[in-house]
């Protein structure tokens, strides 16, 4: 029950603060709601340089400013024409015709937000390439769209070189089909904003919960306080209880699962106790073992997880805090489980015995973070900041490790592009039919395009011991009906997109795709290559 | 300032509505060359203009393009005269004049549609045989087409610009709010000076001024004031709502309005959603494909606390703002109807809350989640809602020239974890309420009292309907409306359902806020 002095001592604090957000917080709080602070603060400080200054671009980055990027730049040399001032809303019809293209769409982008800073370069690309590369490595990432496929390979080739150079986005568009592919070397996601809860380690409770599940007298307790304990207490006794009389092992077959469950309905002593339903449904969690998960177990074989452990220098902060939670996860008693999550979720129980439980797991999760933080020290990790390994150690169960590989036209894998095919031959065929549009404009930007020449085209481009697709002739005919279209539409959807993986590059958070998303319009679907 | 009656009446029979106007007040701002700002609570839900100005017609608006410094100067000079009312004639009857010139010569110029012409020129491989490319297409696209976008927030800006840009010209707006500093993160043509203005209005004005020759007609208002005859002037309906209530209705009085008589009746609807990173798009054909009450069922349930959870055993942050918002406010405040938009209200919500989280030793009580959860707030970004948007345009632009074949009928994607979505044909559902035409089987206790039995009917996933009011044949059950009737039949809430209706007997349920009524049979276990 509350005392007064706590109502006292709590109001006066508060009066003391000022809750309300600024104006900056609350016109990003949608937002904020989904990256929070950090993420924010992560694009805020990216610069972004966009080649080419078409409806899909502007498109693109529209979603890019409003959300509060920090700088873009479009390279585009050409001048506004009939079409674009057409198809492009950032555009000002017949007045911007004849005017640099990426200027006038630079003016309309910066109108969106005055926190972002914008900049119109109006040199030729290849230009760039031959006489300032530094310039395009001086960016976080780099979106191109719909250039000519030689100028594509030469700025992945360069962006290639080193780590450390910025992502590259490419993205093609014809008519109702388009696809995109990211190229970076590797990615790490701490806050994958996972929809999987980690592991209560109901199976193997820490000794303070076990004693506490243990300390409860259920049939000689007050009816209320009984229909108030939490189910991870009635679930971790009632395994015990089983334990015992099982020679320490679970329920294992169908019929024990089944008298397991019987056993926790016969503790009810009112048929309302909503405690014991809880229980009985979230049974499954005493015969799931807790243990790393295997996509976690996975990363552990990483050779950089290894060279951190061994080297204690210039590691990034994820393969050092990876190469301890290797660590814990070998040397930790017990065994084989990912340092236990403070977070607890809702569940019925009065807010004392809630309360109680949630402080036994917030305190042992402090130890076993204690305990990660020494294996840390001895993995070169030992400068890393505190909200950082906070952060980590909460999302320890859905960690990602992306590697990519270098842009090329076509997936580079025939093993791949064959699995993919063998899965829906329909995104294979989109991939392939875009492929070989590109490939023969870059032969002859003004060639004419028909199912036949891309037919040619594609036969050249695909790994020996592969066949044209059965969905080839559709998808190569609506590139044939369509092949210079950047429809409003689809520019619209691209936009959105590729502004979203842009959005989770950045921010590191969520999970970019890896390999060719392609895009049908027609019968609207879209789907990953690779 | 007072309004010259004949000026007004001038202005209001000449009223047409024309590409590129200006809001009343814009003009004001001109004439006087002051940025006016009419500080007013009461506005016009049309114009924006202030309801005890009402003397002219709201449909008043002049375009922009075509105003002249020559008409802005006459106007001033007439305005130095006193006599407002003439100004605005001169100014609007001079404007249109001249816009109905320039209109016929050209907003289209040569290469406009480039793009979208390549598209509708040749059919594709997979275009139905009965599409005509060219002409005929086109002309009824950008000259016939009336299109209809039901709400003007993130994504209402959205597709109202890429209807404009697909060759639409002629789009009507619908929407009942006014802009807030915290739709600016997405909601693009809306700028800071516009915070506090109807969305409609603003998103219609923009729309015109960028893309030249697209009408935009701006309605500020409810979806509920208008009537069937207003519904059946389109040919096709977007829908980029944050309200379940309000698809519910649009999709109802669409499903009622299908006469099978007159296949003009039939209005597809395209609806699209998006919360996070998360969205979905999909073609409704009512009475024909399944309709937004068929999958009523796949709504995530809204979160809501049992009230003795929020009374007595709190647990999470969220159930000590429940508190302060559901208990605490009404029993300090008493009448007072708290506004969840005013940050003074959403403060001393907090403050409850956050000493309530104290005393119970209950952390994560902030400002953010109290406002959060007390408007409940969907997070919401550009990015996703241009996906979700641009695939309902799509659709539309598909729908309208029969370049490609519409989605059947569902489109789901989510963005959290790469790039996964999912086509799929949801079905219809037989005893859908709005357009199944066969009962709901229930199978109730027999012990099952009335107000339980309402108490199920607000929260059963498939059915949620508020407030329902209950009748079997012509008895009255229960009635939340009329308080004479109410009041009569209050009664019968404490009654077992059995002892009024027998097994396999029927029940109509009805709500205010709904346009059907669903039938019920009613089996006991
Ligand atoms: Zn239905």
């Amino acid at each position: 029950m509350p005392d007064s002095q706590t109502i006292e001592s709590a109001t006066t604090a508060l009066a003391t603060r000022t809750p309300q957000p600024d104006t900056k917080t609350r016109r990003y709080d949608r937002q904020l709601r989904l990256w929070a602070a950090s993420g924010q603060a992560a694009l805020e400080s990216a610069r972004v340089l966009v080649i080419s200054g078409s409806a899909t671009s502007t498109s693109i980055l529209k979603n890019l400013v409003l959300p509060g990027i920090g700088h873009f730049t479009i390279l585009d040399h050409e001048r506004v024409s009939p079409a674009d001032a057409g198809n492009n809303f950032f555009l000002e019809g017949q007045s911007s015709v004849g005017k640099f293209r990426a200027e006038e769409a630079v003016r309309l982008l910066r109108e969106l937000n005055d926190g972002v800073e914008g900049k119109a370069d109006t040199r030729i690309i290849e230009q760039v390439l031959d006489n300032d590369p530094a310039f395009i490595t001086s960016f976080s990432l780099v979106i191109a769209h719909n250039l000519n496929e030689n100028t594509v390979a030469r700025i992945a080739k360069l962006l290639w070189e080193d780590e450390t150079y910025p992502s590259f986005v490419v993205v093609r568009s014809s008519g109702f089909l388009a696809e995109f592919s990211i190229q970076f070397h590797e990615h790490t996601v701490i806050e994958s904003h996972s929809e999987t809860a980690p592991t209560l380690r109901i199976d193997k409770p820490f000794p303070a919960l076990l004693e506490y599940a243990n300390s409860l007298d259920f049939t000689n307790m007050d009816p209320t306080e009984h229909s108030h304990i939490p189910y991870v207490v009635i679930l971790v006794r009632v395994l015990e209880d089983w334990k015992k009389s099982h020679n320490g092992a679970a329920p294992k077959t169908y019929e024990e699962k089944k008298e397991f469950k019987k056993t926790i309905t016969a503790m009810k002593v009112k048929v309302d106790e909503e405690n014991f339903d809880e229980a009985e449904a979230q049974a499954y969690r005493c015969w799931t073992e807790s243990s790393v998960p295997s996509e976690i177990a996975a990363l552990f074989q990483d050779p950089k997880a290894f060279s951190a452990a061994s080297s204690s220098s210039s590691t990034s902060p994820f393969f050092a805090l990876l190469a301890a939670l290797r660590a814990f996860t070998v040397q930790h008693d017990p065994p084989q489980v990912l340092p236990l999550s403070a977070t607890l979720p809702d569940m019925k129980s009065n807010t004392v015995n809630y309360v109680h439980l949630q402080t036994l797991y917030k305190k042992r999760a402090e130890e076993e973070k204690a305990q990660f933080k020494k294996y840390l020290a001895l993995s070169g990790g030992a400068g890393i900041d505190d909200a950082l390994i906070d952060s980590f150690v909460k999302n320890a169960h859905a960690l990602k490790l992306l590697r990519g590989r270098q842009w090329t036209s076509v997936h580079s894998s025939a093993e791949t592009l064959g699995n993919s095919m063998a899965m829906n031959s329909k995104h294979v065929s989109t991939h392939l039919a875009l492929a070989s549009l590109s490939s023969l404009q870059a032969k002859q930007a003004d060639t004419k395009v028909t199912t036949e020449a891309l037919t040619a085209e594609a036969a050249t481009l695909l790994p020996s011991g592969l066949e044209l697709p059965e969905e080839w002739d559709e998808a190569a005919g609506e590139i044939a009906r369509s092949p210079n279209a950047d429809l409003p539409n689809m520019a619209a959807l691209l936009g959105g997109l590729v502004a979203q993986e842009v959005i989770k590059m950045i921010t590191k958070q969520y999970v970019p795709i890896n390999g060719y998303c392609v895009v049908d319009l027609i019968e609207m679907w879209t789907g990953v290559v690779g | 300032m007072l309004i010259n009656e004949a000026g007004a009446r001038n202005l209001r029979d000449s009223a047409p509505r024309r590409p590129g106007f200006l809001s009343s007040e814009r003009i004001l701002s001109i004439l006087t060359g002051l940025p006016l700002r009419i500080e007013s609570t009461r506005r016009c839900r049309r114009c924006w203009w202030p309801e005890n100005w009402r003397t002219l017609d709201c449909a008043m608006t002049v375009p922009l393009k075509e105003l002249s410094k020559a008409y802005v100067r006459i106007a001033i000079e007439l305005v130095a005269d006193g006599d407002v009312a003439e100004a605005l004639t001169q100014l609007f009857l001079q404007s249109t004049m001249a816009t109905s010139s320039t209109q016929q010569s050209g907003q289209d110029w040569d290469g406009r549609y480039y793009h979208v012409d390549q598209i509708l020129d040749v059919p594709g491989p997979r275009t139905d045989p009965s599409f005509s490319p060219g002409d005929t297409v086109k002309d009824f696209l950008r000259n016939q087409c009336k299109i209809l976008v039901i709400g003007a927030g993130g994504l209402g800006c959205e597709i109202l610009a890429n209807l404009a840009l697909s060759g639409f010209k002629d789009i009507h707006v619908i929407d009942m709010d006014t802009i807030d500093i915290s739709n600016l993160n997405r909601q693009f043509l809306f700028r800071p000076k516009d915070v506090g203005k109807p969305k409609a209005i603003v998103a219609a004005e923009f729309i015109m001024n960028r893309v030249p020759g697209v009408k935009v007609s701006p309605y500020y208002g409810k979806i509920q004031d208008k009537d069937d005859d207003y519904y059946l002037q389109f040919n096709l309906i977007i829908c980029g709502l944050d309200s379940v209530e309000a698809r519910r209705w649009i999709n109802a009085t669409l499903v009622n309005l299908v006469d099978p008589e007159n296949p003009e009746s039939l209005k597809p609807l395209i609806d699209g959603g998006t919360e996070g990173f998360k969205g979905q798009a999909r073609v409704i054909l009512p009475t024909i494909t399944s309709c937004y009450e068929c999958s009523l069922d796949m709504l995530n349930k809204p979160t809501a606390f049992p009230i003795c959870t929020i009374a007595n055993t709190p647990r999470l942050p969220e159930h000590c703002i429940e508190w302060a918002s559901v208990l605490e406010w009404p029993r300090v405040h008493g009448d007072k109807k708290m506004d969840t938009d005013d940050p003074e209200h959403i403060t001393w919500l907090y403050e409850q809350a956050a000493a309530r989280a104290t005393n119970f030793k209950i952390e994560g009580v902030t400002w953010s989640l109290t406002q959060g959860v007390v408007k409940n707030i969907i997070p919401a970004i550009a990015s996703t809602n241009a996906i979700i948007a641009a695939s309902c345009c799509n659709e539309a632009f598909k729908i309208a020239t029969s370049s490609a074949a519409y989605l059947n009928n569902y489109f789901m994607l989510i963005g959290t974890d790469g790039v996964y979505s999912y086509t799929f044909e949801h079905e219809k559902r037989d005893d859908c309420p709005v357009c199944g035409g066969e009962a709901l089987d229930l199978t109730i206790n027999s012990e099952l009292l009335v107000e339980q039995l309402i108490e199920l009917l607000v929260e059963k996933q498939d059915i949620q309907i508020k407030k329902p009011s209950l009748s079997s044949g012509s008895t009255h059950i229960y009635f939340q409306a009329p308080p004479q009737l109410e009041e009569a039949t209050r009664p019968n809430l404490g009654k077992k359902v059995s002892e009024l209706v027998s097994s396999g007997g029927e029940i109509t349920v009805t709500s205010t806020s709904l346009p059907f009524s669903l039938s019920l049979r009613i089996t006991y276990s």
